[in-house]
């Protein structure tokens, strides 16, 4: 296969909290022929806040000139490897594309920074591109380091399925409430695909982040649920997932009684682990929760 | 098409409201097929948080009542999980029809002092200077906009969540992230914002 | 044919294990020992319904050996065709569905019932006569529509299309009815979703076109006499003027009137010019935009109230099922003119049914606003305020400052004209809300009430002005609709040959009503085809057979004269009775009623069945055998024996089972003969009576029930205790429940102990 290009938007969460995200997902891509040039100078998506102060359209303009640049570069696919951005960034794309008079305004604000955009790019995420595009046959290809043994609850959140997976758009990649591409990438990689029942249930979000009170008890039951099934890691596609079910394990089991001390990953750690990469390839060393038994399957 | 909404002197029930929300809201122009089966609300992760949930929140538009829908804890609490919004059976996009409400909300002086529009702002000021979210300003901006005392004990607070994620290499000490065109940024939302409230004012 | 030139065959058929189950030589002994029927024409075959077998007969019907056969198989309700010997009476005896399907094979039991199956049909053979035809004079095929409207309109033109003359008449000045006037029409065509164009006008022009339907205009009728394919009917003129002509089938598409909205005080109506019924509305929609009667400016808020006056216990208790779609289609158009006017429908339950659903969403997706609750009351305080009790908020919410609040009131039938206080029919207010309108309903015959009921006496001149000694009206149930078989029979009313179409008969839209006029306009044809050839319509299509009564007998007690279901029979100035044999449909209810006897038909008498129950052999009390009598109705009961039987459900061999017409046929006689002869009881088996009826003869039933709550006098002088005989109301799908409610009744039988005229 030869190298495809995509033009990549990290999102903010690759900076900071979720680097390990962006660290992974940018090793494993070199492996599987893909290339990523990132957005030059990308901006915020405006995540899922953003709209409350300053209304639809100003949130959106933001991801109208993140595609604007994009587009500057060339007509390669956009993708996303972080929920929100794939979210908003897809969905302005989208009405860009589909409604002349978002396209329209959003114009208008663009032309006084010289930029323009008619909506002709695609937006997708890494995993709609991983299962469409590069296909579990390819990605057990590059396995050189089976992860034997290594018991995986696979959790896969809200808005990286929601609410566009089963759109023809959004590459009709898996289901809304039992996807099932992210147990196909574990096992893929060799390892033990548990059942795992709250596999698109919500980690409350930005609500998380500003009012936790609210919402430590949707964490507090996908660990227990992970705990049930003797869980040795869980993966997510979301920094979102991956940062709220990390950070707050401290205060959950404070709050609730619990005694959680469960790694939350990526998949594309895992991906990286398995194609026989080190522990600060696939970002390993990135994390509060220490992976022990992930990181005991690195090869030595 | 946005036009402002029509004020009456007692707020509790409006008979036009419903009829704005369907013209102007986004997603609103589905929520005229609303069967009130409840699918949403059984569907929210969240609903516990809610006063009303969404399907109660669609009757009380049809029945005008935008003060308390304006102002429910329902607009704000919403995860964006978008349960409600795959699974709808008339496909009204519930989640974004809540997240307009919320900005409507704000808009008419309904949320002053809601952590979300907090969080919003503090976001906002964070792009808007920067350009991309950088975290740390986020919450920080965040936890004082609650004034400088309860700043500072929800950061303390959250002092053991920082110093783990500055440990993991997750949270970095340097200069804030930016976006090198900020200016550019900040015109385009500017711009953006002065369209928006052109719409607003119906002209 | 009398008995001595009766010929008689007796065919016993040994298959489907009926020769497994029962000796066939010991039925074969009671053919020729007891009823003396030569050998040789008393045959078995294990095989009676194939070729070899109906050859068999067939071959003794030809050379003259047989003109009467008696088939001992199958039940009488299969295989029909198969035992059909034109011009040969066949008698059957049902020895499959209801001896060995639902009994053990091989018992003494088994063999007793068999044995006595076959008894009744030879008994049956002996009485029975084949039916001769009525003759009339001469027929007429023309058919009579009372009603110009849409539904009056398509029963004339199709009646035309079909080839039969048409006589139209209208008692206004124009044709067309109330819905000429609509602006459009509720969707009748696919996708169903938006209001599609009044036709009124085409169908008005079509009838007029038509040679073959003569238009009378302000027209009423005032007088009809006679009886199916010779009726007739004198009409009046509005000037006064008067004729008479003869037709042979009637058909009443009379119609609705609106609700009187003046009694819907308490929804605002008369508060304000602003609050319409929705009739108004549409009278408004018709000519235009609506506009405000107070200030004749375009509404900008309206609000339609579903149920106006309907499903309410102080005004009509009845759902007339198109004003929920009336005010969709009207709030679409107002949508449709003006966008940015809001519009609410505020209803209890949106009752859209069928592709009606489609409708309903086509309202929601046209952004009307639908409010699910009670309304609590209607003001003229800021604007129009409605305030609602909000089924899904729970909470009363005031829909304030409104333009306009519409009305949807509901439809009253025109089953009768309206009169006023004195009696005095009323002028034309069919299209003016305004005018009161009296309830409609029973009128001149005064039934019994249903049980527990208050009885209401309905005001209201008769429409057809019937000659009948029943009186003029065409039957009215319920609520003030005609009344018809609504299960089986829907147009048929309870005057032969007369048919209710349209929303006089139930509350229905345009397209209905056009469906139903279709159906009733085939109806009169069918009506005036088969009693042309002196045939019954249904449920018993094509008897023959109708009754006789042997006047020198006849008390002149009226009873037949009065419980004829539908009113074939009037009594002369003397008193006595005559049968209107074009009228009659065949039930039985006559001979059933008449106290003497005197009633009968050819192939159906009271003798023909106390015979029969006494052709049963009764065993002494010693052999503690009870035997108990089921007198079934053939529409259903006996259906649903068979179906059990068909079902292999085991039932008791204690009980013989007698086929009748009808459970109004049923004689008290018959009972009491039943008794006198040893039956330890008696099970009456009809269909369910009341409003919600399903005999097949409308009054069969109920009628049978009055008579047997006599019946206990008569047990009482035969020192007999009442448990002994029961009745019951079975439907076909009661099939699964015969072995626990006959069961019971053997229990009870068993409780009172043997009939102590066992033997006597």
């Amino acid at each position: 296969m030869s190298k495809v290009k995509f033009t990549y938007y990290p999102g903010c969460s690759s900076m900071e909290s979720g680097k390990h995200l962006d660290m992974s997902v940018r090793a494993i891509s070199g492996r599987l022929d893909i290339e990523l040039e990132t957005i030059d100078d990308w901006n915020c998506c405006g995540a899922s806040v953003a709209h409350v102060k300053c209304g639809p359209l100003a949130t959106s303009a933001l991801s109208g000139r993140n595609l604007a640049k994009a587009r500057q570069q060339g007509t390669a696919d956009v993708i996303s490897p972080c929920a929100a951005c794939y979210l908003n960034t897809h969905g302005v794309n989208e009405s860009i594309r589909d409604n002349p008079k978002t396209r329209e305004e959003i114009n208008e604000a663009l032309s006084v920074a010289g930029l323009s955009y008619e909506g002709d790019l695609h937006v997708r995420h890494v995993c709609e591109v991983l299962v469409n595009h590069v296909g579990n046959e390819r990605i057990k290809h590059e396995v050189t380091n089976p992860l034997n043994g290594l018991k995986v609850a696979g959790w896969v959140g809200c808005q990286t399925v929601r609410p566009f997976a089963g759109t023809e758009r959004g590459g009709n990649f898996d289901t809304y409430h039992d996807p099932k591409f992210l147990d196909n990438f574990h096992e893929a990689c060799g390892a033990e695909v548990l059942p795992f029942e709250p596999k698109t249930a919500c980690c409350g979000g930005s609500v998380s982040v500003y009012s936790p009170d609210k919402t430590l008890g949707l964490m507090a039951k996908i660990l227990q649920a992970a705990e049930d099934v003797k869980a040795d890691v869980i993966s997510t596609p979301c920094p979102l997932c991956q940062v709220n079910v990390e950070m707050y394990q401290d205060r959950i089991n404070k709050e609730f009684g619990t005694n959680f001390n469960i790694p939350v990953v990526f998949y594309s750690q895992i991906m990286a682990v398995a194609f026989g990469m080190d522990v600060k390839e696939a970002a390993l060393d990135k994390h509060m929760i220490t992976p022990t038994k992930l990181i005991e399957k690195v090869k030595k | 098409m946005t036009k402002p909404l029509p004020q009456t002197a007692a707020r509790k029930y409006d008979l036009g409201f419903a009829q704005w929300v369907y013209d102007n809201i986004e997603g609103g122009d589905r929520i005229s097929l609303c069967m009130q089966c409840g699918m949403c609300s059984g569907s929210c992760p969240i609903g516990d948080q809610m006063d009303n949930g969404p399907r109660k929140t669609f009757m009380m538009i049809r029945a005008g009542m935008k003060e308390e829908v304006l102002s429910s804890s329902t607009i704000w609490n919403c995860t964006q999980c978008y349960n409600c919004t795959v699974r709808c059976p008339r496909q009204i996009k519930v989640t974004a029809v809540l997240q307009s409400l919320a900005s409507v909300a704000v808009a008419e002086g309904y949320a002053p002092q809601k952590p979300t529009l907090k969080f919003s702002k503090a976001f906002w000021r964070s792009v808007s200077w920067f350009g991309k979210t950088d975290e740390r300003i986020v919450t920080a901006i965040y936890y004082f906009s609650y004034g400088l005392m309860e700043g500072f004990r929800l950061a303390m607070a959250n002092l053991p969540i920082a110093s783990r994620m500055v440990k993991a290499g997750r949270m970095g000490l340097l200069l804030p992230h930016r976006t090198k065109a900020a200016g550019d940024l900040r015109a385009i939302v500017a711009e953006a914002e002065k369209i928006q409230n052109r719409k607003r004012a119906g002209s | 044919m009398s008995a001595e030139t009766k010929k008689p065959g007796v065919y016993l058929c040994s298959g489907c294990g009926i020769g497994d189950a029962v000796p066939m030589a010991a039925l074969e002994k009671v053919a020729t020992r007891e009823y003396k029927i030569p050998a040789e024409r008393c045959k078995t075959h294990d095989y009676l319904c194939g070729e070899e077998g109906l050859a068999m007969i067939r071959a003794d019907i030809e050379s003259g050996e047989v003109n009467q056969a008696i088939i001992a198989a199958c039940s009488p309700r299969v295989n029909v065709d198969k035992f059909r010997f034109d011009g040969t009476q066949v008698v059957r005896a049902n020895l499959r569905e209801q001896v060995i399907w639902m009994t053990e094979p091989g018992k003494d039991d088994t063999e007793m019932l068999a044995a006595d199956y076959l008894r009744m049909a030879l008994v049956e053979a002996r009485k029975v006569g084949l039916p001769s035809r009525y003759e009339g004079e001469s027929y007429s095929e023309r058919i009579l529509v009372v009603g110009g409207g849409l539904s009056g309109l398509t029963a004339a033109r199709e009646a035309a299309t079909m080839g039969y003359e048409v006589l139209l008449i209208e008692s206004t000045s124009v044709l067309g009815g109330h819905s000429r006037r609509w602006s459009k029409r509720t969707p009748h065509l696919p996708p169903y979703r938006e209001p599609q164009p009044n036709d009124m006008e085409e169908l008005v022009a079509a009838v007029k076109g038509e040679s073959r339907i003569k238009v009378c205009l302000n027209t009423r009728v005032t007088k009809t006499s006679g009886a199916p394919t010779d009726f007739t009917v004198e009409l009046t003129q509005e000037d006064g003027a008067v004729t008479e002509e003869r037709v042979g089938a009637i058909i009443m598409a009379t119609g609705w009137r609106p609700y009187d909205a003046s009694k819907l005080g308490h929804l605002g109506y008369g508060i304000s010019p602003d609050v319409v019924t929705s009739v108004q509305f549409e009278e408004m929609l018709a000519t235009g935009a609506p506009k405000r009667r107070s200030d004749g400016n375009a509404p900008k808020t309206v609000a339609f109230l579903q149920c106006a006056g309907s499903r309410d216990d102080d005004h009509l208790p009845y759902c007339s099922s198109v004003c929920c779609s009336a005010s969709l289609k009207q709030a679409i158009q107002i949508r449709e003119a003006d966008p940015s006017t809001s519009v609410y429908i505020v209803y209890e339950e949106m009752r859209t049914p069928g592709v009606a659903e489609e409708f309903f969403r086509a309202a929601q997706a046209a952004g009307v606003i639908f409010i699910k609750g009670k309304v609590k009351g209607v003001t003229a305080q800021d604007g129009l305020t409605v305030k609602v009790d909000d089924e899904l908020l729970r909470e009363e919410v005031p829909l304030a400052g409104l333009d306009m609040v519409v009305l949807a009131t509901g439809m009253v039938p025109n089953a009768v004209l309206p009169v006023d206080d004195d009696g005095e029919p009323l002028p034309e207010c069919d299209i003016n809300p305004m005018s009161p309108i009296p309830v409609a309903g029973y009128a001149g015959e005064q039934p019994e009430a249903p049980t527990g009921q208050p009885c209401v006496t309905y005001k209201g001149a008769p429409i057809l002005n019937l000659q009948y000694r029943q009186g003029p009206h065409v039957p009215i149930l319920a609520d003030g609709f005609s009344d018809s078989h609504f299960i089986c029979f829907p147009y048929e009313t309870r005057r032969t040959g007369i048919y209710t179409c349209g929303p006089v008969r139930r509350p229905m839209d345009m397209a209905e009503s056009a469906e139903d006029a279709t159906g009733a306009a085939l109806k009169a044809i069918q009506a005036v085809r088969a009693i042309s050839q002196g045939r019954a319509l249904h449920p018993r299509s094509g008897d023959l057979s109708f009754p006789k009564i042997n006047l020198n007998a006849c008390t002149k007690c009226r009873r037949c004269t009065v419980e004829c279901p539908f009113g074939a029979i009037d009594e002369t100035e003397e008193g006595y009775p005559i049968v209107n044999p074009t009228r009659c449909r065949r039930c039985g209810t006559c001979m059933g009623a008449c106290p003497v006897r005197t009633i009968s038909f050819d192939n159906y008498t009271v003798d023909m069945m106390t015979s029969m129950i006494k052709a049963v052999e009764v065993p002494d009390e010693e052999e503690e055998k009870p035997r108990v009598l089921i007198l079934a109705c053939q529409n259903d009961a006996y259906p649903a024996l068979d179906m059990a039987g068909i079902a292999r459900t085991p039932l008791s061999p204690y009980v013989r089972t007698l086929p009748v017409r009808c459970l109004g046929s049923v004689s008290l006689l018959c009972v009491s003969d039943a008794l006198s002869s040893g039956y330890d009881g008696v099970m009456l088996m009809g269909c369910k009576s009341g409003d919600d009826y399903q005999c097949h003869f409308v009054r069969g039933s109920a009628m049978a029930q009055e008579r047997m709550m006599k019946v206990g006098e008569t047990l009482q002088s035969m020192m007999l205790e009442k448990e002994r005989v029961e009745t019951f109301e079975i439907a076909i799908a009661d099939a699964k429940n015969l072995p626990d409610i006959i069961g019971k009744f053997m229990e009870t039988i068993d409780s009172v102990g043997p009939n102590p005229f066992k033997g006597m």
